[in-house]
This record gives C-alpha cells, sequence and structure tokens, in this order.
C-alpha cells in the first residue's frame, strides 16, 4: 500500500480525478456492413470520425468495429463474414480499420483510443472451420491489430493504439473451438482479446463451475473472458446477465491464481437496462472490479 | 476508459499517458502475466498525436445492397440473449440501411420478436429496434420486397412475418410496427 501511495503521489493529475464510481459515457460500437471493400473502408472512416468527435475526457476508451463471423476463406487466407453475407479478407478488413485510424485521427479533439478488430464465433464449425482453423483465425486477429498499430504508429498517431475482440455466444459454437480464438491470439502474442459475448445460459447465482447454453460450463465463459490475453468486456442487456458474469468472476477467482475483472461492459439501445444502468449493476455486484469503460451498439 | 489496468500499470512504475477516474482498488491487484505487455502499452498511449498532418478523406463510395433473405448461415448481430433468430433481411440504397432480423426472445420462446438494424451510411450512425409481437412462438420473415429496384422503397415498406402457428402478421418499417395481415392482402 505505501507503493501504491506513493505511485498515486506521483500520478497527481490522474489521482485528482474522482475515484471510478459512476458509469463512464458510453459510445458507439458499430455493427459492420458494407457490399464492398470500399464501401467498409468509407464506413470505417465514418465511424473513427464519428466516435472521436463523440469521446468525452481525456482517457483512453474503446473503440469496436464488429466485422461479423470469423471465417477462412480459403486454403490461406483467413477473414469475416459480415451482416449482410460478404466476406472480407483479413487484408480488406485491415484496409478498413487503417481508415477507422485516419477518420479518428482527423477528428480527434481529446483522449485517446483503443481500435479493436472484432469477429464473432458464429458457426465457426458449421462452416467448415476446424479447431486449427480457428486458432489462426485468432492468430491472424491479433495479427491485424499489430499490423494496424504499426500503421497508427507509423503515421503519427500517438494517441491511438489496437487490439482484438470477439462476440464469443455459447449458443453459437462450441467452447473447444471458441477457446482457440483466445489462444491462436494468444500464440501471436500482441493484441488483448476482449470478448464481448455473454454467458448465456450460466447461473446467475453462487460460484460453482454450473452449466450454460450449449454443453459450455462456467469454467468455459471464464476461459474465452480471460485466460491469457483475454478480457472481459461483458454484455449486460438485462439483469440477469450481471448475474452470470458475476458467477463466472467468483468461480474464476476461486480456482484461477490471478483475480478476474473486468475491462467494462457492452451495453446496447432498446434492451431491459439502459447502458448506464448496465455498467451500474455489474459494478453494484462487483465493487471495483470494472473498469471505467462502456461500449453501446445503436448508441 | 481502463482505469483498473491503467491504475495497475502506474503501480508497475509505468508512465499513463491517458487520464480517467482512478480507481484505488484496482491498484493492488495482481496482473495477470499474460496481459502485462498488452496492458502497459495502454498505459503508454498519448492524448495527442504526433503528426498534425491530415489523413487523406476516402471517397464517399457507398454501394447499393439490393434486397435480399439472409439465411441461418449468416451471422447475426444480436446477440442470443436479445434474440434467438430464425432469418434475417437486409437492404441500403448506398445512403441509409436496414437489416430486419425475426425469431423469438432469447429469455421467453414465447414471445415474437423482431430487431430492427437502421443505418445512416452518410452520418456513420447505427440504431437497433427491439419490436415484440406478443405470444406468438417464433416469427420467420415470410415475404419481403426483393432485388435492386426497392433499395429505397423497401426500407419504409413492409416486410411479411409468419408466427410459429402459421397466422401472418406484417411489419411496417415506416414506424417499426407489427400488426395483423389484413384479409386477402398480397404479399409484397
Amino acid at each position: 500500500m505505501r507503493l501504491l501511495a506513493c505511485t498515486l503521489a506521483l500520478a497527481a493529475p490522474l489521482a485528482a480525478l474522482p475515484a471510478a464510481a459512476a458509469s463512464p459515457t458510453p459510445l458507439s460500437a458499430w455493427y459492420m456492413y458494407g457490399a464492398s471493400a470500399g464501401d467498409l473502408r468509407s464506413n470505417a472512416y465514418l465511424h473513427g470520425c464519428d466516435f472521436a468527435r463523440a469521446q468525452p475526457g481525456t482517457s483512453l476508451r474503446i473503440l469496436l468495429l464488429d466485422f461479423g463471423a470469423a471465417r477462412k476463406l480459403d486454403a490461406s487466407t483467413w477473414g469475416a463474414v459480415d451482416f449482410g453475407n460478404t466476406t472480407f479478407s483479413n487484408a480488406e478488413i485491415l484496409a478498413a480499420l487503417e481508415r477507422s485510424a485516419d477518420g479518428y485521427h482527423n477528428c480527434h479533439v481529446r483522449g485517446s483510443v483503443d481500435v479493436l478488430y472484432g469477429t464473432s464465433n458464429y458457426q465457426l464449425s458449421g462452416s467448415g472451420m476446424s479447431t486449427s482453423d480457428a486458432w489462426y483465425a485468432g492468430y491472424h486477429q491479433s495479427e491485424r491489430a499489430k499490423n494496424l498499430h504499426d500503421y497508427q504508429v507509423s503515421k503519427g498517431y500517438s494517441s491511438q493504439t489496437s487490439d482484438a475482440a470477439g462476440d464469443m455466444e455459447p449458443s453459437w459454437d462450441g467452447q473447444l473451438i471458441t477457446k482457440q480464438l483466445v489462444n491462436g491470439d494468444q500464440g501471436h502474442g500482441w493484441a488483448l482479446y476482449y470478448d464481448f459475448g455473454s454467458a448465456d445460459g450460466c447461473p446467475q447465482n453462487g460460484s460453482a463451475d454450473g452449466v450454460c447454453t450449449n454443453g459450455w460450463h462456467v469454467s468455459d465463459v471464464g476461459y474465452v473472458s480471460f485466460h491469457g490475453p483475454a478480457v472481459p468486456l461483458p454484455e449486460i442487456y438485462y439483469g440477469a446477465n450481471a448475474g452470470q458474469w458475476t458467477v463466472v468472476r467468483k468461480w474464476w477467482d476461486g480456482a484461477q491464481s490471478s483475480d478476474y475483472f473486468f475491462g467494462g461492459v457492452t451495453a446496447s439501445t432498446g434492451v431491459g437496462l439502459a447502458p448506464s444502468a448496465a455498467w451500474n449493476t455489474l459494478e453494484s455486484l462487483n465493487g471495483g472490479l470494472v473498469d471505467s469503460e462502456l461500449v453501446c451498439f445503436g448508441c | 476508459m481502463l482505469t483498473l489496468r491503467l491504475a495497475a500499470a502506474v503501480v508497475a512504475g509505468l508512465t499513463v499517458g491517458a487520464g480517467g477516474g482512478f480507481a484505488v482498488a484496482g491498484a493492488v491487484r495482481d496482473e495477470p502475466p499474460e496481459k502485462a505487455a498488452a496492458l502497459e502499452r495502454l498505459g503508454s498511449v498519448a492524448t495527442t498525436d504526433s503528426s498534425t498532418e491530415p489523413a487523406p478523406t476516402p471517397a464517399v463510395e457507398q454501394q447499393p445492397i439490393p434486397a435480399r433473405m439472409l439465411g441461418s448461415e449468416v451471422p447475426v448481430p444480436i446477440a442470443p440473449s436479445i434474440l434467438r433468430a430464425r432469418n434475417g433481411w437486409l437492404v441500403s440504397d448506398g445512403k441509409t440501411l436496414v437489416a430486419v432480423y425475426a425469431g423469438s426472445s432469447g429469455s421467453d420462446p414465447s414471445l415474437g420478436r423482431v430487431v430492427i438494424v437502421h443505418q445512416d451510411l452518410v452520418a456513420g450512425k447505427q440504431a437497433i429496434r427491439i419490436v415484440d409481437a406478443g405470444p406468438t412462438g417464433a416469427l420467420t420473415i415470410a415475404a419481403a420486397p426483393l432485388g435492386p429496384s426497392v433499395e429505397t422503397s423497401a426500407q419504409t415498406g413492409e416486410v411479411r412475418l409468419q408466427t410459429a402457428g402459421g397466422r401472418r402478421l406484417v411489419l411496417d418499417l415506416g414506424g417499426d410496427k407489427i400488426s395483423q395481415v389484413a384479409h386477402g392482402a398480397s404479399l409484397p
């Protein structure tokens, strides 16, 4: 604690700020649609600019772009299929991510940003992908996040960095193949892997390794959200979701050597909990363990 | 704002360039070693760019997307806790985009539900609307305008839905409302 006190004193400008008790301002995340790679780049540029203009304060915030389901496109090409059933290679997605970095730079007012290359585990095996393919999907996500970071550095975008993310939903595929996304990211070794998925069907109380949807257990959700480079940014759309994720945190703390924390909350408009209520509900069950980050689809 | 991890980074002796609230509780926590390097990187991000040179602005080259049905193999952006999707439909005229996903509530399979994603492609804004149909069971999109000739008109038109029991409903995209099909009405 003495070290902490000294450090806080040295970080006076930060320490003067209030403790993170109130919910952060929600910032937009986007589902990516595009008829072509050009569309994707245009959309990403606009999202980067829109995000920068809306960003309050001087802190580091997450810009999450969800490109759809991770896919192996051919023998040596990985990428994603978007929400309109258009496939994009990782090279095309990287070009779009670079445009989002340009948009953020051109419209930057204050603060800094972590641009996330997001995909999902939607029907990985149903599309013909093996567990090895999923591992490489995660590997290349981290690789592309690193490529984006290299671009940000080369352009002098010092207020930016980049990482990877996965909407990992138990309903959408099995736990074994989904874990390979995280393992592949870890194999590459550069990007954090934010889990903006759910603990669908998991128990809402207790700390046991209970059963969730589709053969998953609480421990599996713990793995994809906190193993290695994984960081939970859980969907909290209803009060029950906060209970489910609290069980995941309690299970992890009881079974693993590191202490589980939440990287923030993923919220949405039109659901049971408004974005600020979503963050507050998770924080109320996990006091001091929820980072001050609130990404929001539809905001 | 990543305050807990940035706090940990400060404890680790790093310079923190990003502001934000400071959570003391987080500062005494052990950081998992596999995340350490990335967390250090987050702690070193500045709040200004070293380059003041504007990036080139890309030409806005949005192409229309002819109205199309989306089968179960197409990824659904909506979480299963909100919607257990059966199918979807999408159209864009290059300026605005509408996507409709039909199914049932994630927590109550008897509750029919559609989720509508509206996007303003010029402004970069996206909005999500959830519309419930009541105790109909899972909804399926049974018929909707298709093809390139309806890329604008279909966005405020009608989409026909079918309930689990075979009853027909209509989703009016002009107001995002579900109602009964008028007897004898033709499909779009």
